[in-house]
């Protein structure tokens, strides 16, 4: 049976958080499971330990600490900006590795100065790995979900279609599969002559009456569910659509992006060459991504050192911005995982909009790694 | 070494499974009366023939306590993860055709596709405050269809062990996964399959649990084949 012993320097990792003046918290080992699942979608079911409490609520053993972090704030009613730290167990179910693991990180909520917030939370993550992990040389790879927004809308690309694309970002498999999809006409069919009817005389009123009428008699509820009126727009906006698709040159443009991929201090320079070479105006966009970098300097981060990859993004809605991981060099286990969330925090309940970054250090994968001798690569 | 077959319990299942072993040359006896559970093989005296419930069937071939079942597809693919790895799927028995098919209300007539569901997955939290939610008792298949195949994550699973199709009318969800093999209770739901929704076309199989004793018996290569013989 293995020993689940806090990390030799988990003293140290917790004396780097204090230092840093972050506040540290613990949270309930059992957990509420809807949050989990509600904002990570069912996928996280059978990843995560599940039981029922005595009343029939669904409770789970903690699978991470950024949603118990962030209720615990928005319970507490705590001012911003707050930065919190953690470090405890969690538990999942993996198919290699053990279920239980320590897992520690930094909160950073309502820090209105992103650029500089993001900075911190990339340059705490990598100067605490460095100091815990003498030797070894860290791959940081970061990418920028509102970069790719920017260029989708800069696309001029129907409002449904950015956000498919946008909701895709970051996994390539999906994106590959809804660009080829979009590269052809998708005709609507199989409406009835009366629906079609109804479409064509352009009489949005009396086509929602007709659904309402519909559900009505078909013994649906017209507002448990999708309304009439949703029906009916999104059905519009298909059939406005059905005879559009992605033309060769944006395609090509879109696929040019997302195969960027260069150091951090080159990027400002090449997103621009791309803008420029594509008549794409992505100032907003851009200007954030180089205050980004800046501050990264300001924070002592050499941009040189890491990775910008266009492509790079996690399928979370709740993702809004930067992400970053960090490996050893050669290794692709992820020792660090950090990003910026500013849709959680009111998702969760949050009154009003609370930015919000943070990342998480692997425990386990840092004391494998400091276990295995230098220059060999871990699988 | 005994081999174990399990086969449907009651009703068309066991009389199905039933005539597909007799034209095998497998006539089955049962042991005792007629409703026994225990059976045999004649002329095979290593064979023992178990009568289970369906997903009893689909359990006991994943713990490996049995070396042979009788089942469907559906609920082997449900009731155990990684189903390839675990068990072995010898013959299709031409029988208890049922399609798992994801239906949606047929008044949603913006929505045709997986691809059109994801955006609507997408959307439905803003619009509703909630997530989307599917009734079904296929968790399993339904994440994987959902999430490794068509990339959807944002969703809810609402169990629902029976009278699944009338989850959307009635509220409880807004869409369904489910068993249909005709299709008219689905349409009587004023459901609809969606184009690229038929998530697995299941029937009755003959499966094997992946035992290494099993590598070479000829009891169970015998089996296999004159199954196998009986459905070509």
């Amino acid at each position: 049976m293995p020993l689940i012993n806090l990390p030799a320097f988990a003293a140290d990792l917790l004396a780097d958080f204090e230092r840093l003046g972050t506040l540290r918290v613990d949270t309930p080992v059992i957990q509420p499971a809807e949050p989990f699942l509600d904002m990570a979608g069912e996928d996280l079911r059978r990843r995560i330990f599940m039981t029922e409490s005595e009343t029939g609520k669904s409770l789970c053993l903690r699978p991470e600490f950024t949603i118990p972090v962030c209720l615990r704030h928005i319970e507490t009613a705590t001012g911003t900006p707050q930065r919190y730290s953690y470090l405890g167990e969690i538990f999942r179910q993996r198919r290699e590795g053990a279920n239980e693991f320590y897992q520690a990180g930094i909160e950073d909520l309502g820090e209105t100065d992103v650029a500089s917030a993001d900075a911190r939370a990339i340059g705490d993550a990598i100067a605490i790995l460095t100091a815990r992990l003498p030797g070894k040389k860290l791959d940081v790879t970061l990418g920028d979900q509102s970069v790719f927004e920017a260029v989708v809308a800069a696309c001029g690309l129907p409002a449904g279609w950015q956000k498919r694309l946008i909701h895709a970002f970051g996994n390539s498999t999906q994106i590959e599969t809804l660009l080829t999809r979009l590269s052809s006409p998708q005709p609507v069919t199989g409406l009835s002559p009366e629906i079609e009817a109804l479409l064509a005389s352009g009489d949005d009123a009396t086509l929602i009456a007709h659904l309402d009428e519909t559900m009505e008699a078909t013994g649906y509820s017209t507002n448990a569910s999708r309304s009439p009126k949703e029906i009916a727009a999104r059905l519009k906006e298909k059939r406005a659509l059905e005879k559009t698709a992605l033309d060769g040159r944006t395609l090509a443009v879109l696929r040019e992006f997302l195969s960027l991929n260069m150091p951090l201090a080159d990027a400002p320079a090449a997103l621009f060459a791309f803008a420029q070479k594509s008549g794409l105006t992505l100032d907003g966009a851009l200007s954030r991504f180089d205050a980004r970098v800046a501050a990264l300097g300001n924070a002592g981060v050499d941009a040189k050192t890491l990775t910008y990859r266009a492509a790079f993004g996690r399928p979370l809605d709740y993702y809004t911005g930067m992400v970053f991981e960090i490996v050893i060099e050669g290794s692709s286990a992820v020792l660090a995982g950090g990003g910026r969330f500013d849709r959680l925090m009111t998702l969760l309940g949050a009154k009003e909009r609370i930015p919000a970054v943070g990342f998480a250090l692997w425990l386990d994968r840092m004391e494998q790694a400091l276990a295995r001798p230098k220059g060999e690569a871990a699988q | 070494m005994t081999i174990t077959i399990a086969l449907p319990s009651k009703g068309r299942m066991k009389d199905d499974a039933s005539a597909i072993f007799d034209k095998a040359g497998l006539k089955i006896v049962a042991v005792g009366n007629e409703r026994s559970y225990r059976g045999r093989v004649e002329g095979l005296d290593d064979v023992e023939i178990a009568f289970l419930s369906a997903s009893e069937i689909s359990r006991e071939i994943g713990s490996g306590s049995i070396d042979f079942g009788v089942t469907g597809e559906d609920l082997i693919r449900e009731g155990l993860s990684e189903a390839d790895a675990r068990v072995e799927f010898c013959a299709r028995l031409g029988f208890g055709h049922a399609d798992v098919v994801v239906a949606v209300p047929e008044i949603w007539l913006d929505v045709d596709t997986m691809a059109d569901l994801g955006d609507v997955a997408a959307d439905f939290r803003a619009r509703h405050g909630r997530r989307l939610a599917i009734a079904t008792k296929y968790w399993r298949l339904t994440q994987q269809f959902f999430s490794s195949q068509h990339g959807i994550q944002l969703y809810r699973i609402v169990e629902s062990l029976g009278a699944t199709e009338g989850a959307p009318a009635s509220g409880s969800a807004d869409i369904i996964v489910d068993i249909t093999s005709t299709g008219s209770t689905l349409k009587a739901n004023h459901l609809k399959i969606l184009s690229d929704g038929i998530m697995l076309r299941s029937q009755a199989c003959l499966v094997r649990a992946r035992k290494a004793g099993h590598t070479d018996d000829p009891l169970v290569a015998k089996i296999i084949e004159a199954v196998q013989g009986a459905v070509a």
